[in-house]
């Protein structure tokens, strides 16, 4: 792991070895934010918004998240695809139509799909990929944004990880040591979405940015809002949680 | 006696908040114009040259949990209109498919009604009582009985038309009887079914059974097997459905032998196979390829009504866009690789709030096939319509 030579910066280290992070070692604030944001096993509620000039849609979902190995989630609202489930075991996944009882294998290609008409993809709700693992570190000159001088993490997909995109560049807080800003890169090196993070709130002892705000750079004028209303880390799920069984439920 | 009737009182609002009860649906009304094939005219007696067809219907769902136990029902309502009715034209059957709402059917629990112009029906498609554990499922009742990953054709399930050529939606078939689910292993779930059938010989006739056995079985993180076996409408069924996944690529297969009539003789045994292949290629853009062999059943006459498909081999594209979030497209073409036949189907779907939508449907025979010899793609008709639907 290459990580960028930095000088010495006494306030930031106070911070961030607060809180158990090393603040010259890039693996290590990803790794702090993936483990408070994720936790080992974790029940989130969010309402999703998706809005342009023109129109504006609500969706309500529950997620439960095991690691990265597993995810499950459940749209709660509106009507029209209420109940319909989505199982990922590794990089499998199934979906689940109630109303029909019909079960359905999708290619891990669907990974890649837009969720739900939103700016997010089935990836960033289903949690396949972790920032940590899948993507290698480096720190960038620090920039200022907000009126706060926010660290600057690059991020390059490692060779053996399927991830959808292969740079994103991330402007975290020396403040909490979690993230901001995320900017997205495709393969020809052009920004393609920005997320946000705001609102830090706290969850059973885990710090969770509680507002996403996804922008297309295309389109300017939409937006996707991801809120968590509530996550519980405490949630224990039985080991039968992850199943085709509990997927068809 | 204040005491026990508190406590009762207590343990009747305990139990009443333990129970879940969920209800949804859908309405749709739809309409659309239509232009016969003039051979039909000609050589079939469809004496009509372009007619109107209205249809309105909906579903009411209703769910009620207890503890282990589920108790779940469907209402299915259709009615229709239009002078096709008059001359009793086989066009009217396609654009209701699917008409049969329950495959396998003891119980009857539908009202059909039909007149010069309209027809109306109310049928109880689903009704079941389950009980699970976490091993098991139980169930019992007219069940929607649901799996096989072929959309256009799935031969492995004969419990439930795929309906992803119809312009309905939200749609499943009931099937009267017993199941049973074994869980046993995460990757390993194994189902039972007893269902009956009396409407080969009437409702007053012998109940004609089906044993079925369906499982699935997970061989690796790529690799997926179902298994299907048993007896079924009078003959003894052996089949496979075998899905990889390779990078982003779904590829699967299924195969399903069918042995001649248990209670004729001289009856041919039947043949089907399915190829598929299906990628999200962008984010946008999802494609599905299906190809396959059907082997005619000579002893179903109205092979249309029964699977939508009028052709022998044949290979299917299907591909959907999202042009924008509240607008999407999606276009399939099947093509008859005997006749060369090709049927097209286009809709586009606008979602005007979030829980009700407007769709345009076209669907037209592309390519008429100069050899073909198949009745039921003479009568394919050339349709455009319009629906708006909403769902609570």
């Amino acid at each position: 792991m290459v990580n960028m030579k930095i000088n010495f910066r006494p306030r930031e280290l106070f911070f961030c070895a607060a809180l158990g992070v090393n603040a010259n070692n890039a693996d290590e604030w990803w790794k702090y934010s993936d483990d408070q944001m994720r936790g080992d096993q974790s029940r989130g509620h969010m309402t999703m918004t998706i809005t342009t000039p023109n129109w504006k849609r609500t969706l309500e979902i529950e997620s439960d998240v095991n690691g990265t190995k597993e995810a499950l989630s459940t749209i709660i609202a509106p009507a029209k695809e209420k109940g319909i489930r989505t199982l990922r075991i590794e990089k499998n996944m199934w979906n689940y139509f109630p109303k029909l009882k019909r079960k359905v294998a999708v290619s891990s290609s669907m990974l890649l799909a837009s969720w739900m008409g939103s700016d997010f993809t089935n990836d960033d709700i289903l949690k396949a990929s972790s920032m940590s693992s899948d993507y290698s570190h480096t720190f960038l000159p620090d920039e200022k944004w907000q009126g706060e001088e926010m660290r600057t993490i690059e991020n390059k997909a490692k060779s053996d990880s399927k991830v959808m995109w292969p740079k994103i560049v991330t402007l975290s807080s020396k403040k909490d040591c979690l993230p901001r800003i995320n900017r997205y890169y495709d393969k020809e090196n052009n920004l393609k979405r920005v997320l946000t993070f705001s609102e830090v709130k706290n969850f059973d002892g885990h710090k969770v940015l509680t507002i996403w705000k996804m922008r297309p750079t295309d389109d300017e004028s939409k937006e996707t809002t991801l809120i968590y209303n509530k996550i519980d880390f405490k949630v224990k799920f039985p080991s039968s949680h992850f199943t085709q069984k509990t997927l068809t439920q | 006696m204040k005491s026990l009737i508190l406590l009762l009182s207590f343990c009747s609002f305990s139990a009443l908040a333990a129970v879940r009860t969920e209800f949804s649906g859908n309405v749709e009304i739809q309409g659309r114009q239509s232009w016969n094939n003039p051979q039909a005219r000609k050589d079939y007696f469809q004496n009509w040259k372009k007619e109107e067809f209205y249809l309105g219907y909906g579903n009411v769902n209703g769910k009620i949990m207890y503890g282990q136990s589920t108790i779940e029902g469907n209402v299915f309502a259709r009615h229709s209109r239009s002078d096709l009715y008059r001359g009793n034209y086989a066009a009217a059957t396609f654009f209701n498919f699917p008409q049969k709402l329950v495959a396998r059917d003891i119980f009857k629990l539908q009202h059909v009604h039909q007149n010069d112009v309209t027809r109306d029906e109310v049928v109880l498609n689903k009704l079941y009582y389950q009980w699970e554990n976490e091993e098991a499922r139980f169930i019992g009742g007219r069940l929607y009985i649901n799996y096989g990953l072929g959309e256009i054709f799935n031969p492995i399930n004969p419990f439930n038309q795929p309906t992803a050529l119809t312009s309905i939606s939200q749609v499943a078939q009931g099937n009267d009887g017993f199941g049973f689910s074994l869980f046993s292993s995460e990757t390993h779930k194994i189902d039972f079914y007893l269902l009956g059938d009396k409407r080969i010989d009437g409702y007053d006739g012998q109940i004609d059974r089906t044993l079925w056995a369906h499982g699935e079985l997970q061989l690796s993180g790529d690799l997926e097997v179902d298994y299907v076996i048993g007896e079924d409408q009078n003959r003894d069924k052996l089949g496979t459905q075998v899905s990889y996944q390779n990078n982003d690529n779904l590829f699967f297969f299924q195969g399903l032998y069918q042995t001649p009539l248990l209670t004729k003789k001289n009856t041919r045994n039947l043949v089907d196979i399915l190829l598929g292949y299906d990628r999200q290629l962008t984010q946008k853009w999802h494609v599905r390829v299906e190809s396959g062999y059907q082997k005619q059943n000579p002893t179903t006459a109205t092979i249309v009504t029964e699977r939508f498909l009028p052709t022998e081999y044949f290979i299917a594209v299907a591909n959907q866009y999202e042009i924008h979030p509240l607008l999407k497209v999606s276009a399939t073409f099947i093509n008859d690789i005997k006749s060369g036949f090709t049927y097209g189907l286009a809709r586009l779907t606008y979602s005007l709030y979030e829980n009700a939508e407007a769709e345009l449907f076209g669907y037209s025979p592309v390519a008429r096939g100069d050899h073909a010899d198949n009745v039921a793609q003479k009568l394919v008709t050339q349709d455009i319509g319009l629906s708006a639907r909403m769902f609570f």
